[in-house]
């Protein structure tokens, strides 16, 4: 059974319980907030130049939230509950179950960006023209995809951290500055790009906007940059999963009991 | 034939920070034969657990080797974990939200069973241990028995040649309890091997073919369940029915005599120090026309109390 199969399962089994216990799709009543607060600010500032980041961003932040929040608890759920060690004894590796988790958890968050312009649209008249959609649309799903191989690596990251809940909540804004989701990476201080730049956020950030307005010129590079920073990550991710699972083993902490 | 289980200096420690290490496991040695049920006894802590985690992966042990059908747990984990089932006891381990059904073909895509395969092994494993009729309720309305019919099912998805069970009938009723004996019986007549972790006395007696008793991570004794009472050197018993209590309190004043215990209604047993103190007990109770006297052997319980000793509620 290759990898893709096992992932597709694990998406299967999150479909299962999040239809059981939904909790994570909270996300979706505060990205209108955010919409709301984000819009409001650019009305009130009359500039409508920026109604497309306004737009976006709670989308964008949607997918991270998301993946941040469930991605931190996989694991040490299931240690909870007694299911690692049996997980620990088949076949299969552990990486491929939590990024198929969080697959479909990253799937929910994406509806942010579909709440975001309908709260544009239908609350303050302002329906976002996207210019070039098929762009938009491969920039959302390679969006997901990258988000996706994050999270699991910081699956693992947060797993292996001994300040798991600390690490997890702080996150949030150095993701949202980097990655350019609140304001363009531009205006950001000049030192900051170089780390910007490896941060996908910032690629797809950029692509978002540029297909709305239609001048995304360089896109390919953009797809290029999310789609290897993405694959890193869950090359990393998947990793370093196999190697706390072999410390666990090792120095005996797969279980609590 | 190829041993079911085999180790070898087996030892597990688990590090502690600014204290000595705890020794699980010390040079852990044992044999298991294949289609054999094998008790593994001991008191909370003795390193049943590690023990069982070693032999299905679970756990890397510290030094030592261990093999499952003459595959190192080590070195060829792949191979074993497809040979091997885990099932362990207590209300934990599933996806309490989910329905059994689910659970299972979750659990046999884990085990890289094919789609088709997973749904038709879920389905008869479902009503081979009687839940096919709960089959679509979600785990977290089972009782305890039903999860450890469950885990039992989980644990056979793969159809693996050894099963690790791990105190799999802690808090069952007696009926629950009886209903998974015979299932684990019923599995063993298929050809599988068993090494079943417990603190049931009863249970290993009835089910075990051989049970091995270890403490502090070491190995005391290992044989026949019905015949560990040897285990206990010169302690030996004789077993006997008489309506009159006075008896026995004459019998207990014999030198030969260490203790008379009541058994039920007019049984008694006596212990007695050594052949010849059993012989003398013999003698004694045939004088006063007790003729339902018999040497007896120590049950399992007694050889486990005596060997493991009274610690109360150390560990």
């Amino acid at each position: 059974m290759s990898t893709l199969r096992v992932m597709w399962h694990a998406v299967l089994l999150q479909l299962a319980l999040s239809r059981r216990d939904p909790e994570h799709t909270l996300i979706l009543l505060i990205a209108p907030m955010q919409t709301t607060t984000m819009l409001a600010l650019t009305v009130t500032a009359h500039r409508p130049d920026v109604v497309a980041n306004a737009v976006l961003a709670p989308g964008l932040i949607g997918l991270w939230v998301a993946a941040l929040d469930y991605a931190g608890r996989i694991v040490p759920e299931d240690r909870w509950a007694g299911r690692f060690s049996p997980m620990i004894a088949t076949p299969v590796p552990l990486g491929p179950v939590v990024a198929g988790r969080v697959a479909m958890v990253v799937l929910v968050g994406a509806a942010a960006f579909a709440e975001s312009w309908l709260v544009a649209a239908l609350g303050f008249g302002r329906v976002l023209a996207v210019a070039d959609p098929a762009l938009f649309a491969l920039a959302v799903a390679i969006t997901c995809l990258a988000t996706v191989g994050t999270a699991t690596l910081l699956s693992a990251v947060l797993v292996v951290s001994r300040a798991r809940d600390v690490l997890q909540n702080s996150l949030g804004y150095p993701f949202y500055i980097l990655g350019g989701i609140l304001v363009p990476v531009t205006v950001l201080p000049g030192w900051l790009h170089p780390l910007s730049r490896v941060v996908f956020l910032s690629w797809s950030a950029e692509l978002l906007r540029g297909s709305v307005r239609g001048d995304a010129r360089g896109w390919p590079w953009s797809v290029a940059a999310i789609l290897g920073l993405g694959a890193a990550a869950m090359a990393a991710g998947l990793w370093l999963t196999r190697r706390y699972v072999n410390r666990a083993r090792r120095e005996g902490t797969v279980g609590f009991a | 034939m190829e041993a079911a289980v085999h180790t070898s200096g087996l030892r597990r420690t688990y590090s502690r920070r600014h204290r000595d290490p705890v020794v699980a496991l010390d040079d852990l040695t044992m044999t298991i034969g294949q289609n054999e049920i094998h008790g593994l006894l001991g008191p909370n802590g003795a390193g049943k657990t590690t023990l069982v985690q070693i032999l299905s992966t679970v756990l890397l042990p510290s030094a030592g080797t261990a093999r499952v059908l003459g595959h190192d747990v080590v070195a060829d984990t792949r191979a074993v974990r497809s040979l091997v089932g885990l099932v362990l006891g207590g209300d934990r381990g599933l996806y309490d939200r989910l329905t059994a059904r689910r659970n299972l073909r979750f659990w046999g895509a884990l085990h890289k069973l094919d789609t088709r395969t997973a749904r038709r092994r879920a389905d008869a494993l479902l009503e081979r241990v009687g839940l096919a009729g709960r089959a679509d309720d979600r785990v977290e309305t089972f009782s305890r028995g039903m999860r450890q019919r469950l885990h039992l099912a989980r644990g056979l998805l793969h159809e693996p040649r050894v099963l690790f069970l791990d105190e799999p009938t802690s808090g069952l009723d007696p009926v629950a309890a009886g209903a998974f004996r015979r299932l684990v019986l019923e599995l063993r007549a298929e050809g599988r091997t068993f090494l079943l972790a417990t603190h049931d006395m009863d249970e290993a007696a009835a089910l075990c073919d051989r049970v091995t008793l270890i403490d502090r991570g070491r190995m005391l004794l290992t044989g026949d369940p019905a015949r560990v009472g040897r285990f206990l050197g010169d302690r030996e018993c004789v077993d006997f029915t008489h309506p009159d209590p006075a008896l026995t309190e004459a019998l207990a004043l014999l030198p030969d005599v260490s203790d008379v215990e009541r058994r039920d209604g007019t049984g008694w047993r006596v212990h007695t120090a050594g052949r010849d103190g059993t012989r003398r007990v013999l003698a004694w109770l045939l004088e006063r026309d007790v003729l339902t006297a018999r040497r007896g052997e120590p049950t399992l319980e007694e050889v486990y109390l005596r060997t493991v000793g009274d610690r109360g509620m150390r560990v």
